[in-house]
């Protein structure tokens, strides 16, 4: 017979003001199998755990209850405490009286009523759980960070700098991604270039880090400390270790008809090119549906300017499969496409612009050379209108429900970049709310109105009318009710953040899921803000939502520490709750192989005797590293002949008969 | 069909006196005319025990997996519903089609003994045969002319593959009978039009007169597991109890351990003792198979994966949500 110890928490007033923890321990003790019931203010506390500890050894407990929070939050604080009792871990079982009972529910006998119910099933539950032994795992002493912007870039720096090795994969021809294009950051208005070219350097100078630019990730097996990705080096026709980078091609280049990516469209550049004159690497690449050679086999005028000789039209995709113990993703963010706003005009007239458009023109390495000209005639605007939260903050299916969070800052900052250089220039700011939370974010914008003058009018623009040489901007001064009508020559739209087009694909490869708004899901949205839900991969930046730089960079750094502790672990401990495959029972259909999402199932040939003869079977067969236990391929074996451990069959169906009891 | 039975009779001498089988699974004749039941054959002597008749329903294909045990190589008789049985059983890692010479023999459609009994046809039966959509029989009474339709099992009248779909050797190139190719469905919408009430209380009547003999499981060329969940009671899913819980939860269960593999042979139906529209459950998973992921094409071909187990990113997701802009 079990003897079972339940220990009910009151969570403060969490669990104990919806619930009555004392009824709950008082019916708890009268389960089968229960020799001891008691409840406590805080089991997680210190003194919790030691009543644990001591009520194992006094009362020789070999089964345990804990009736608290979602095990997701502290399953591993009581199984560390029942160990360091004597108890193996996996004998300790959580009944969820707070997400599941008390804090969904209102009327405190009905929450009663059910946190009863669930301590039964985990009674029911922990007298069929068995003692599971983990084992162990190598780990890869190896990183890799897929997408080269800041945060991937300080993310391979901090790795490498803690001594091992870390790859870079950017799918663009350099690294730097968006901070590369800005031209001064908030709030302390210093040259992003002059902040992020250096530490680019660094990243392509350190010994430790491989970059592999223009490159993606193809695919991804193995598991933590042992993942096997496919990388594919897309033909960049240029040897990167021939390239001087003159640049002789780019000048010779007849092809200039393609938009350039890196100054958002705003001039056209060469099918050779480089994206930008800081890039790094400093090797133009070859766009082949935009160049010549390419396209009409004639031309080739690169090919025989260069006088290192390290153009090649022949440079085929090479596939690169690397081990890694550890992946960090930090593929950044987009700007959501403005098609299905038409009423600010956007592609219609070349003065309305995005705030990314802004940040090139009013880079001094921009097009304009920093001057701020209209797109449309190259002539200085008069007034300017800048219209926040467009897409942000937007719950028609055409937007994103979310702030963009860096909206209101970089709108600040460029409207104080223009009263800076011509404070004759009226500027206009249409906002819903100015939102600023952030060392020194408010005082930022306050200077912007108060110091520079900048009209900030509260209230959205319903219409941007191009009426001649001018844009007619219709709004509406929400505070006064007024209709506004401005004459602007450039309009800036604040167009909202989204996730990369191909997060979710990258998410399926790395098995790691996403949101609604297909930004990447950390485990925890406050205590695990970094990992994510597969061990060993973990998430820095925009693409686990909108962040700006301090806050990127912030994440990529705990991402590294995180990647690091990871490497530096001599063996990591296997998760026990994994498949196991009853040999006599499993019939080889191998259906639990196709369902397997970690492909963890493959199947063997075993030989038994049956009366007297030999006979050979197929059956499937677990690989416990790569297993992590969600138990899909349980549900698919008909014979019942694969079961998860921890998780067994019986065990849950023990939980649903005592549930309904 | 003496034509067919002497062909059968000499691909079975042959293969097995060349060693090229070492047993041969076929038809013999019962204890009565309406009675064809499986043989198998190694001794050349046993070859004239093979015969071929209106009776042959058995789906032999399901033999393969204990005779295999035994046996190299044998040689199989299987009209159209059984090699998708028997393909199913490839699929399945049950059957070594290297270990398999397949010898197709199309169909045109089997006698089902109930109906010629209803009739009061099958006292005094001496003879039957078919030509085309005629039933011939014979009895003490003398000749009878019938329309053949009349009296096939329900499962050939809605016959969409009559001649194999997978074979070594065909013993007839000539189809003998028309596929049906549309499936209406009907007998399932029928079940669909009712209400919840109406549905409840039609499937607990069927499932009432369930006695567990599990012949619909044994029977199937797709239960094939090495050791059935009902016949496990360690693993605590199902007790011996008679009760209608009990009985419904099998009937259920089983459905779904069928479900994206049910080759449609009907075989469970034919085979219950207690008339049981077993097959009914089958045919609404395919229905709802065909409508939600296309064709329906269990048992066509062992190499693809079933439907009910692997994932496409443009299969139907009846969850999706938007995805906010998009």
């Amino acid at each position: 017979m079990a003897r079972i110890g339940v220990f009910v928490c009151w969570c403060g007033s969490n669990i104990a003001a919806t619930v009555d923890v004392k009824e709950v321990a008082k019916e708890a003790a009268k389960m089968s199998g229960v020799v001891l019931s008691t409840d406590y203010q805080y089991m997680c506390s210190e003194i919790g755990q030691n009543l644990l500890r001591n009520a194992i050894k006094k009362e020789k407990l070999d089964r345990v209850v804990v009736a608290a929070c979602s095990p997701r939050m502290h399953e591993v604080t009581f199984r560390k405490a029942a160990e360091l009792a004597g108890l193996n871990p996996y004998l300790v079982e959580i009944a969820n009286i707070r997400e599941h009972c008390s804090w969904v529910h209102k009327n405190k006998d009905e929450a009663t009523e059910k946190a009863i119910a669930l301590v039964r099933a985990a009674v029911a539950k922990v007298t069929l759980n068995q003692e599971l032994i983990p084992g162990e795992i190598g780990i890869e002493k190896r990183a890799l960070v897929i997408g080269g912007g800041i945060a991937g870039i300080q993310t391979a720096l901090d790795i490498a700098d803690a001594g091992y090795m870390v790859d870079v994969i950017e799918k663009t021809p350099s690294i730097g991604g968006k901070m590369a294009q800005i031209d001064k950051t908030f709030p302390t208005l210093d040259c992003s270039a002059c902040i992020l070219t250096p530490k680019m350097v660094d990243a392509s100078m350190h010994p430790n880090i491989n970059l592999h630019t223009y490159s993606e990730v193809e695919k991804v097996s193995g598991y933590v400390g042992n993942f096997e990705v496919t990388i594919n080096k897309k033909a960049r026709s240029v040897i990167i270790e021939k390239c001087s980078g003159c640049g002789v091609c780019i000048e010779k280049c007849p092809s200039r008809k393609t938009k350039s990516e890196f100054e958002e469209g705003l001039v056209n550049r060469k099918a050779i090119y480089t994206p930008f004159p800081q890039a790094v690497p400093n090797v133009p690449v070859i766009d082949r549906e935009a160049c010549i050679k390419f396209k009409t086999g004639k031309c080739g005028i690169c090919k025989k300017v260069c006088t290192a000789e390290a153009i090649d039209f022949e440079q085929e995709d090479t596939k690169i499969i690397q081990k890694y113990g550890a992946i960090v993703v930090s593929t950044g963010y987009d700007l959501i496409d403005l098609a299905k706003f038409g009423e600010y005009a956007y592609g219609e007239d070349p003065d309305v612009i995005t705030s990314l458009e802004f940040e090139r023109i009013t880079n001094a390495a921009g097009p304009t050379a920093g001057k701020l000209l209209r797109p449309s005639n190259n002539e200085k605007p008069e007034k300017v209108v800048f219209i926040q939260c467009v897409g942000s903050r937007d719950k028609t299916c055409r937007g994103k429900t979310y702030c963009s969070k860096i909206c209101c800052m970089y709108t600040a900052k460029h409207a104080m970049l223009i009263k800076e250089k011509y404070p004759d220039i009226e500027v206009h700011v249409f906002y819903i709310d100015v939102r600023t939370p952030g060392k020194n974010f408010d005082e930022f914008q306050r200077r912007a109105v108060e110091e520079y003058g900048v009209n900030y009018i509260k209230g959205m623009v319903g219409k941007v009318f191009p009426d001649g040489d001018k844009l007619r901007v219709y709004g509406v001064d929400a505070l006064s009710g007024d209709t506004i009508e401005i004459d602007a020559d450039l309009v800036v739209l604040a167009a909202a953040t989204k996730a990369k087009e191909d997060a979710e694909e990258l998410g399926r490869k790395l098995s790691i899921s996403t949101d609604t708004n297909n930004f990447f899901t950390e485990a925890h949205p406050k205590l695990r803000p970094v990992e994510t839900h597969s061990a060993g991969i973990y998430l820095a930046g925009a693409c686990q939502g909108p962040k700006d730089i301090p806050e990127t960079v912030a994440q990529a750094s705990a991402a590294a520490s995180k990647a690091i502790i990871l490497l530096s672990k001599s063996k990591l401990i296997n998760n026990p709750c994994v498949a196991k495959v009853d040999e006599t029972i499993c019939c080889g259909c191998l259906e639990c192989t196709n369902i397997c999402p970690y492909e963890a199932i493959a199947s063997t040939i075993i030989e038994y005797r049956d009366h007297g003869k030999m006979i050979k079977k197929l059956v499937s067969e677990v690989n416990e590293a790569l297993c992590q236990g969600c138990g899909g391929c349980t549900v698919t074996c008909r014979p019942g002949a694969i079961d998860l451990k921890g998780f067994s069959n019986k065990q849950i169906l023990a939980e649903v008969d005592a549930l309904c009891f | 069909m003496e034509e067919m039975i002497s062909k059968m009779k000499k691909i079975a001498y042959e293969d097995l006196s060349t060693k090229k089988v070492d047993r041969v699974i076929g038809f013999g004749k019962g204890d009565f005319i309406y009675e064809a039941n499986p043989i198998f054959i190694s001794n050349l002597e046993e070859v004239d025990l093979l015969v071929w008749d209106l009776f042959c329903v058995n789906n032999l294909s399901k033999y393969l997996i204990n005779e295999l045990k035994n046996y190299q190589k044998i040689g199989i008789f299987l009209k159209g519903c059984d090699s998708l049985g028997f393909n199913q059983l490839v699929k399945d890692n049950k059957v070594d089609p290297d270990n398999v010479i397949v010898y197709g023999v199309p169909c045109e459609g089997m006698i089902d003994p109930n109906k010629l009994s209803k009739k009061n046809l099958l006292k005094d039966l001496r003879y039957l045969r078919r030509v085309d959509e005629k039933l011939i029989i014979v009895t003490k009474q003398g000749e009878k002319e019938l329309i053949a339709k009349d009296y096939e099992y329900d499962k050939c009248l809605k016959c969409k593959h009559p001649n194999p779909v997978v074979y070594s050797e065909l013993l007839e190139s000539n189809t003998l009978r028309n596929s049906i190719l549309t499936d209406d469905f009907e007998e399932v919408d029928r079940i669909e039009d009712m209400n919840s009430e109406e549905r409840y209380e039609y499937w607990s009547e069927q499932f009432s007169k369930c006695i567990r003999c599990y012949a619909c499981r044994n029977i199937c060329p797709v239960c094939s597991c090495d050791k059935c969940i009902f016949d496990n009671l360690d693993i605590g899913v199902s007790g011996k109890a008679k009760v209608d819980s009990e009985d419904q939860f099998f009937h259920i269960v089983r459905a779904y351990h069928v479900a994206g593999r049910c080759v449609d042979c009907g075989e469970c139906s034919r085979v219950c003792p207690e008339s049981i529209a077993i097959d009914k459950l089958n045919r609404k998973i395919i229905k709802d198979i065909t409508e939600i992921y296309g064709e329906y094409d269990a048992g066509l071909n062992p190499s693809k994966s079933s439907v009910l187990v692997n994932y496409k990113l443009e299969d139907f997701d009846p969850f999706e949500t938007s995805k906010g802009g998009k």
